[in-house]
């Protein structure tokens, strides 16, 4: 009985170092060297990665997508990167043992703050998700229009002009 | 009442006060707005500088404004004749004189309106930005004398005119002409025509005004050669619907 | 005279439209000008207000001479166009209002509201002038052209549009104005009942020069070419032929109804008659209708058809 229970622990680890062992992607991250020191809102940054087969065998259905939060003190969130970039994922098929896939990810940048950046990737066969180092990036603000001042005045200077000459046409209607 | 200030008065309320005139600046003020809402909501252009947004806002106002003037000016006389009121009116005691500074009393107001229906929009997308009150100045400044030579340009011709098209089709042309190379890309406009047109051009002259006070911060002094340009097309636009009191025909 | 114009040319689009147009109007007379379509009435009418310059000729218009007297000339003529337009967006009360400004004048309510009367309209009315009928705005355009008390009216179609009691209310004010204020009307119109009714001289225009020009009843005279009379005898006449030129058209009682070619004198016939022993007692002449004078009046310059 003493020999069994000491048994399990040592198949858990060995099920972990297998697991270990069965996702040898290895993927890098790093900002392009033609990015601006400090980026604006509305200018283009580009990210560079190496999505590295370091093991043994071929993988299959390799995924490799981007993904961003945003890490300003009580405003974190995931960012939903629709407005931000159009080339958000790679796909391959089979990448032979120590192969490599080169990716640029390009982004717009459409909001200022504080920004953190990963690359995830899986393959068909894998037990897990394997990620780069995080890179983090401050985007600067620059004034412009607000929406909170523009709304009431779009809506508004028509409806003010348009209640005039309804007025007017009542009034010219009344007096038949 | 002098003959000039009724006439203009009239015609004032008309554009006030008439379906008619209520109807366009309604759709005017609708245009500023669906461009004030593409700031916010489209993606480029919500990515713009603010001072860039406020230039735009600028030469869409004015823009808007030559559009307003070129229709009253041709209306202005070949209305009148098209709707019979034109003999009426030269039977009175009023001189063609009067008639015709009556009539060019009214591009003022029209333009006045627009201004005032202008601002709004301006300080909404300009009130966190630079520039704003040189933005509302340089407005008046040369938005006037270019809004109102289009507007004296259409009341010249609309007195030698048989009919209200004969004269708004080649007034609004003039416009497109005026106006259309100054939305061309900067290749065009640095190009050797390009660059003559944007020195003789009045258009240009009060959208590069604008560009240079606004985004650049400069002064007025170095707009004066612009500025110069501007009032030398209002002067000839002026004089040629001045002329035009000796022309009208029945 | 409050209408003086003699030898009027002008020629439009290189077409000679006036070719020697004259008429006189006296003061405080109603002249009637006629003629058919195309005759140059409305050109004339322009020449005299001063909206066009005539080639040649002498026009004076109230003592002014309208090429160089417009102003003066139009504080002292009221004129309603044959087309006459309005600002549809005001209402009557406004457009008078604002128009007698134009003369210096400055009126107060009730005195719009009886301008506006004198022609029937209502100026408690504050609709659009744009919403009235073809009569209603005839209406205010005579109201516009009595504003400032002219001494002369020139009226081209006054009563267009108006239902027969309109014509008679507009003929009474012209009337009216005419008999108490001493005001002289010149009465462009194809109406020629309006004419009949209305005007002691007429000026009959065709192809751009003045036909006839005279009082109504001389009318008949110059278009005689053959005219209708009515004998009455005292007894039955003789039993001879008639003179040439004179056709025995019926008898009616002792009334005999004859027709003269105009080949003579009307005088000639008559001594002949009665030297024939007409028993006559007296002559009376069957003029035609106004129409039929003036058909035959421009017919006549037309030539046979």
């Amino acid at each position: 009985m003493r020999r069994r229970l000491l048994l399990v622990p040592v198949l858990l680890l060995c099920a972990a170092m297998s697991a270990l062992a069965a996702e040898p992607l290895e993927i890098t991250l790093a900002p392009d060297g033609a990015n601006p020191a400090s980026p604006q809102m509305g200018e283009h940054l580009q990210f560079g990665s190496v999505i590295r087969n370091t093991g043994g065998v071929s993988l299959h259905g390799i995924v490799a997508w981007i993904s961003m939060v945003r890490m300003d003190p009580g405003q974190e969130q995931p960012m939903d990167l629709e407005d931000w970039s159009a080339h958000k994922a790679v796909t391959r098929a089979t990448l032979a043992p120590d192969g490599a896939i080169t990716v640029n990810w390009p982004m717009r940048l459409i909001q200022a703050g504080d920004f953190r950046v990963v690359i995830s990737a899986v393959t068909r066969d894998s037990q897990r998700i394997v990620t780069s180092p995080f890179l983090d990036f401050h985007v600067r603000p620059k004034p412009v229009v607000e929406s909170s001042r523009i709304l009431p005045v779009a809506f508004g200077m028509p409806l003010l002009i348009g209640g005039l000459l309804a007025f007017r046409m009542r009034g010219r209607i009344l007096r038949r | 009442m002098n003959p000039i200030l009724l006439i203009a008065r009239k015609e004032s309320r008309e554009l006030l006060g008439s379906g008619r005139g209520l109807a366009w600046l309604l759709a005017l003020s609708a245009v500023l707005s669906v461009l004030g809402l593409l700031f916010v909501s489209n993606t480029e252009l919500s990515l713009l500088d603010n001072a860039q947004v406020v230039t735009m806002e600028l030469g869409t106002i004015t823009a808007l404004g030559a559009l307003l003037a070129v229709v009253l000016g041709s209306d202005a006389i070949a209305g009148e004749r098209e709707r019979a009121t034109l003999i009426p009116l030269l039977l009175s005691p009023a001189r063609r004189t009067d008639i015709v500074l009556g009539k060019m009393g009214n591009q003022l107001v029209g333009w006045l309106v627009m201004y005032l229906i202008g601002l709004p929009y301006l300080w909404a997308v300009g009130s966190s930005g630079q520039n704003l009150a040189q933005a509302c100045a340089y407005l008046a400044l040369f938005g006037t004398p270019l809004v109102l030579g289009f507007g004296f340009l259409a009341q010249g011709l609309s007195s030698r005119a048989a009919a209200v098209r004969s004269a708004l089709v080649p007034s609004l042309l003039a416009l497109i002409l005026l106006g259309g190379p100054v939305m061309l890309g900067p290749s065009f406009r640095q190009s050797a025509i390009g660059s003559w047109l944007d020195r003789v051009n009045p258009f240009a002259a009060a959208i590069n005004s604008f560009d240079s006070v606004v985004i650049d911060s400069q002064s007025l002094s170095a707009q004066l050669a612009r500025l110069a340009i501007v009032l030398i097309w209002l002067a000839a636009t002026a004089a040629f619907a001045r002329s035009s009191a000796t022309s009208m025909n029945v | 005279m409050d209408v003086d114009v003699d030898g009027l040319t002008l020629t439009l689009g290189g077409r000679p439209v006036l070719d020697g147009v004259s008429l006189h109007a006296q003061p405080g007379e109603i002249y009637g000008l006629l003629g058919p379509n195309g005759a140059g009435k409305s050109t004339t009418l322009s020449v005299i207000t001063g909206l066009r310059r005539a080639a040649s000729g002498q026009v004076s218009v109230v003592g002014h001479d309208p090429a160089r007297e417009a102003l003066a000339l139009h504080r002292e003529i009221g004129v309603l166009p044959e087309r006459s337009g309005f600002y549809d967006w005001m209402d009557a009360p406004d457009y008078l209002a604002w128009f007698a400004q134009l003369y210096g004048r400055r009126l107060t309510g009730p005195e719009i509201t009886a301008e506006l009367a004198q022609v029937g309209l209502d100026g408690r009315n504050r609709r659009a002038i744009g919403t009235y009928s073809q009569g209603m705005r005839q209406r205010l355009g005579l109201a516009r052209a009595l504003l400032h008390r002219p001494r002369l009216l020139i009226l081209d179609e006054p009563t267009n549009g108006l239902d027969p009691r309109g014509r008679r209310e507009v003929h009474n004010l012209l009337l009216e104005r005419s008999r108490q204020d001493g005001v002289g009307i010149l009465l462009c119109t194809h109406l020629l009942d309006d004419v009949e009714r209305l005007c002691t001289r007429i000026g009959i225009l065709h192809q751009g020069r003045t036909v006839f020009e005279g009082a109504l009843s001389e009318l008949a005279t110059a278009s005689n070419e053959g005219e209708s009379y009515r004998l009455h005898l005292r007894t039955e006449p003789p039993a001879v032929p008639l003179p040439p030129g004179v056709e025995l058209l019926a008898w009616q009682g002792e009334w005999a109804r004859i027709k003269l070619d105009g080949t003579r004198p009307p005088e000639d016939v008559w001594r002949g008659l009665l030297a024939a022993r007409w028993p006559i007692a007296e002559i009376h002449q069957e003029a035609g209708g106004l129409e039929t004078l003036y058909l035959r009046m421009t017919q006549k310059e037309e030539g046979p058809a």
